[in-house]
């Protein structure tokens, strides 16, 4: 009896807990009325939004906005597959592509679109989805790798490019992303390889080209947790999407950021509705605010991945930014390729790399 | 040497209590430091408290966790005290059958029954959500219940029921107020296993959560990517409580029981 | 009184929807091809092959196990002499340590996982080390929990009999106390064993992402790669590998209570 009197007593003071602080000033704005739901389901990557931009659009609209995050397009893509029902995510070029083909995302309304002008110059007319039919650009950047200047030189970078991350001499100071297709893109790479390859000799190549780096080089795989390793100087080379470089040199002067000569990816990821939103109407409305100025450098601010908001990008380059390489990713290098959809490589990929990791 | 054998095993004890509680106090003691670091103190500083409290993913959380767990005890404990009896007069083969397959969920690993939920809610085509985890909850929390209230069954005199019903009793009035109230401290503890489960799951809720909603642990490991000392503050809020909560009950009766003694 | 035995009929029903389903729903997508519908029922023993043909997804499965048998086997040796020590102590600090040895279990094991983290970032040990570390402070508590309840069952009569009879402390510990308290032992091994062997998030959490149990693969094949189908293959291979290795650690205790 006196234990369930305790259970009784911890749940009383949780509740307590959890409804302090609760609440919220809200504007007379009817969400209802406008856009026929108050509640706005988003599922966007981790770490990737400015730390005000749900609040500022929450009090703009007197709405609730419900917020998920994911690791990996692959996981975002099993998610939605699995039943769940989003408003807004916001998948990578290649993703968006996929998505198109098999009509899981729907056709924007870009006359409701005010802010549309604002897309970033070199996104203006993406190969994915050229006309933004299907998707808003939302930040933009390159793979490379980030090196701390006290434990590696740019020569030797500039000498060995992705084939550094074979270099024993960095054995257990190497840290990659758990994303297959990332992982695959530095080895494919260094081999001389394209990045969307479907030739299985090719691939079994760069397979073994991690294996090696697996069992020789004692690599960390991880996800956001080496912004704030590299911060704190515990490793020597790390391969990172260039937005994190750039928060990363923000925090830390030692550090550079490095794409290898021999090609690297670059990306862009984008706002999309999927074709079973239940809120499309506020969904469009998260679009548009995140496409004004004031959100879209809040946004990049915080992250530091590369605006794709053409005057922010420019502020901010001038700015918060400024000196950080980087910011502003290498454009027009012939050896730089952007991911294309091809289920059968990325089936390949996803099942090499958990091998990858177990061989460890 | 009788001495020494006792302080070498009191010590024992005492350095796996240390092993026990030492990164609880580690945590604790890191929620109120002033820098985002997990390894070196800089000072002392309340704001991972107060981003906790502002933060709204870390209310709701707590929120859904500790209503998951009470709905989940209540139903689970009604389904399966009712079934209990049921069982008890059931014929043989069916109570065997019942409780062989009741043991499924309580002797699986975790992450199978989870990804069972996961297949059977898709294919269900169930949006998964609150009431997909609640489900999840009370499916692998009944079988607690049972297992706790049948052996108290088998003690029961089968004769009091009887007898209630021969004066006139109708079969509710038998169950509600003579089957009932013999198994009360049985139905407790499974109610209190039954909660235990449910709080204290990750496995499960991960799986079978969906959009916009978010447990405890859930939250923990959505976000153990960065360094993130509101964790420290969430952690160091929990131990208390629990703390606070087992200390006053465990020790306000023996303070009781010492006055009355003092008294007489 | 017969009425009552209606009660347990939607049970029955319950029992069918939310815990057979769901099992049969894994082998059916274990015994089938991936595709976009399940119904139309590709059978196959492809996920299987596959999974004992390579090179690296047995190796994850005996790692799982020995690391789960590790373990179990240092919660023994922490856990025995813990319990024993404690069931010998008055009343009231038996309590008292029960007590402290429960308190964390109320605590999330997420939480609790998450605690080593800082502490153990402090030194330098191997990834192996870190999760087994995770894993005994898990599950300790329970091995702990079952030796001392079936020590403080044990007929304090049977002692003091085999002491006037003329048997030494070691004599009677190994001849009376340690056969009687062997139930407690073997149910602490499953409640040890068992989670340590699925357990998915402390390698995540203390392991850092390259360390791979079998529970990371049926993780990484539901939530990232979205194979359910072998997803589901390995999951029902790990359930056996469990099952065989409950049945071998019964087999055993038999033989160490027949020989009494």
């Amino acid at each position: 009896m006196k234990k369930l009197l305790a259970v009784l007593l911890a749940c009383a003071m949780v509740l307590t807990l959890a409804g302090c602080g609760g609440s919220e000033e809200k504007s007379d704005f009817d969400p209802i009325a406008e856009f026929g739901s108050d509640t706005l389901y988003v599922f966007n990557w981790g770490e990737y939004i400015g730390e005000n931009t749900i609040e500022n659009f929450e009090k703009k609209y007197n709405v609730t906005v419900k917020y998920n995050t994911f690791d990996s397009n692959e996981e975002m893509y099993t998610a939605l597959l699995g039943g769940d029902v989003y408003d807004i995510i916001v998948p990578s070029d290649y993703m968006v592509e996929r998505l198109i083909k098999e009509e899981m995302i729907q056709p924007l309304d870009l006359e409701a679109l005010t802010n549309i002008g604002n897309i970033a110059d070199g996104l203006k007319s993406p190969s994915y989805d050229p006309d933004h039919t299907y998707s808003i650009p939302y930040f933009q950047g390159s793979v490379g790798i980030a090196y701390d200047t006290t434990k590696v030189t740019r020569e030797e970078l500039e000498a060995e490019g992705w084939n550094i991350l074979l270099n024993e001499k960095y054995k257990g100071q190497i840290f990659v992303y758990d994303a297959d297709r990332d992982n695959f893109l530095p080895a494919l790479k260094a081999l001389g390889y394209s990045a969307n390859t479907t030739n299985d000799d090719e691939i079994n190549a760069a397979y073994n080209w991690l294996l090696k780096q697996a069992e020789t080089m004692e690599p960390s795989y991880g996800t956001d947790e080496i912004n704030d390793e590299m911060i704190n100087g515990n490793y020597a080379l790390a391969i990172v999407y260039s937005g994190a470089a750039a928060y990363i040199m923000s925090e830390n002067e030692d550090i550079e950021y490095y794409e290898p000569f021999q090609g690297t990816n670059v990306w862009s990821d984008a706002m999309c509705i999927p074709s079973n939103a239940k809120s499309p109407k506020l969904a469009l409305a998260w679009i548009n605010f995140n496409l004004e100025k004031d959100v879209a450098i809040d946004n990049s601010t915080y992250v530091g991945y590369t605006s794709g908001h053409q005057e922010a990008l420019e502020e901010l380059s001038q700015g918060e930014f400024a000196g950080i390489s980087a910011y502003t990713p290498r454009v027009g290098y012939e050896l730089d390729e952007t991911y294309k959809d091809d289920n059968n490589l990325k089936a390949k990929l996803a099942e090499l790399w958990v091998k990858v990791k177990a061989a460890k | 040497m009788q001495k020494l054998k006792k302080f070498f095993s009191s010590s024992f004890v005492w350095l796996v209590m240390l092993f026990f509680y030492l990164p609880i106090f580690y945590v604790m003691v890191f929620s109120f430091n002033e820098s985002k670091s997990l390894t070196r103190f800089t000072g002392f500083s309340l704001k991972w408290y107060q981003k906790m409290f502002e933060t709204r993913t870390i209310r709701e959380a707590i929120y859904y966790t500790v209503v998951i767990a009470v709905l989940a005890t209540v139903i689970s404990t009604v389904i399966g005290t009712v079934t209990a009896i049921g069982l008890s007069k059931s014929k043989k083969i069916l109570r065997d059958v019942v409780l062989q397959v009741n043991d499924i969920p309580m002797m699986n690993p975790d992450i199978v029954t989870a990804i069972g939920f996961m297949l059977l809610f898709s294919s269900l085509n169930l949006e998964k959500g609150f009431w997909t985890i609640l489900l999840s909850h009370i499916v692998f929390c009944i079988p607690y219940v049972i297992l706790s209230v049948m052996p108290r069954l088998r003690q029961l005199d089968d004769n009091l029921a009887e007898a209630a019903l021969d004066l006139g009793c109708t079969p509710i009035q038998a169950l509600t107020m003579v089957i009932i109230p013999q198994l009360k401290s049985a139905i407790i503890s499974g109610a209190l296993i039954a909660f235990t489960m449910s709080f204290d799951d990750f496995v499960i809720s991960f799986f079978t959560s969906g959009p916009g909603i978010s447990t405890i642990a859930i939250y923990v490991y959505s976000s153990i990517k960065r360094i993130n000392p509101t964790i420290n503050a969430l952690s160091t809020i929990i131990v208390l409580i629990v703390t606070v909560v087992l200390i006053v009950v465990n020790v306000v009766p023996m303070i009781k029981e010492r006055k009355k003694r003092v008294a007489q | 009184m017969k009425s009552f035995s209606k009660m347990a009929w939607p049970y029955a029903a319950w029992l069918g929807a939310f815990v057979v389903a769901p099992m049969l729903l894994i082998l059916l997508y274990a015994f089938t091809k991936q595709g976009n519908d399940v119904l139309t029922l590709n059978f196959t023993l492809d996920n299987f092959a596959k999974f004992f043909s390579d090179s690296i997804f047995p190796v994850v499965l005996w790692r799982s196990l020995t690391i789960a048998f590790y373990t179990t086997i240092i919660c023994i040796l922490i856990g025995y002499p813990v319990a024993y020590i404690v069931a010998q102590m008055s009343e009231k600090k038996q309590a008292f340590f029960i007590l402290l040895i429960t308190l964390p279990m109320w605590i999330n094991m997420l939480i609790r996982t998450y605690a080593w983290k800082g502490l153990l970032s402090y030194f330098d040990f191997d990834a192996t080390f870190k999760v087994m570390v995770g894993m005994v402070y898990n599950f300790l508590p329970f091995m702990i929990l079952q030796i001392h309840t079936s020590l403080s069952k044990l007929d304090r009569n049977l002692i003091t009999a085999a002491q006037d009879l003329g048997a030494n402390n070691v004599q009677t510990f190994l001849r009376v106390t340690l056969p009687l308290s062997i139930p407690g032992v073997i149910s602490g091994i499953t409640l040890v064993f068992l989670p340590a062997v699925s357990s998915f998030f402390i390698p995540k959490l203390l392991g850092g992402g390259e360390y791979v149990l079998i529970g990371n693969l049926v993780e990484n094949y539901f939530i990232s790669v979205g194979n359910w189908n072998y997803g589901s293959a390995i999951s029902l291979i790990m359930a056996l590998v469990i099952i065989l290795s409950m049945f071998v650690t019964k087999k055993l205790d038999k033989k160490v209570g027949g020989e009494e």
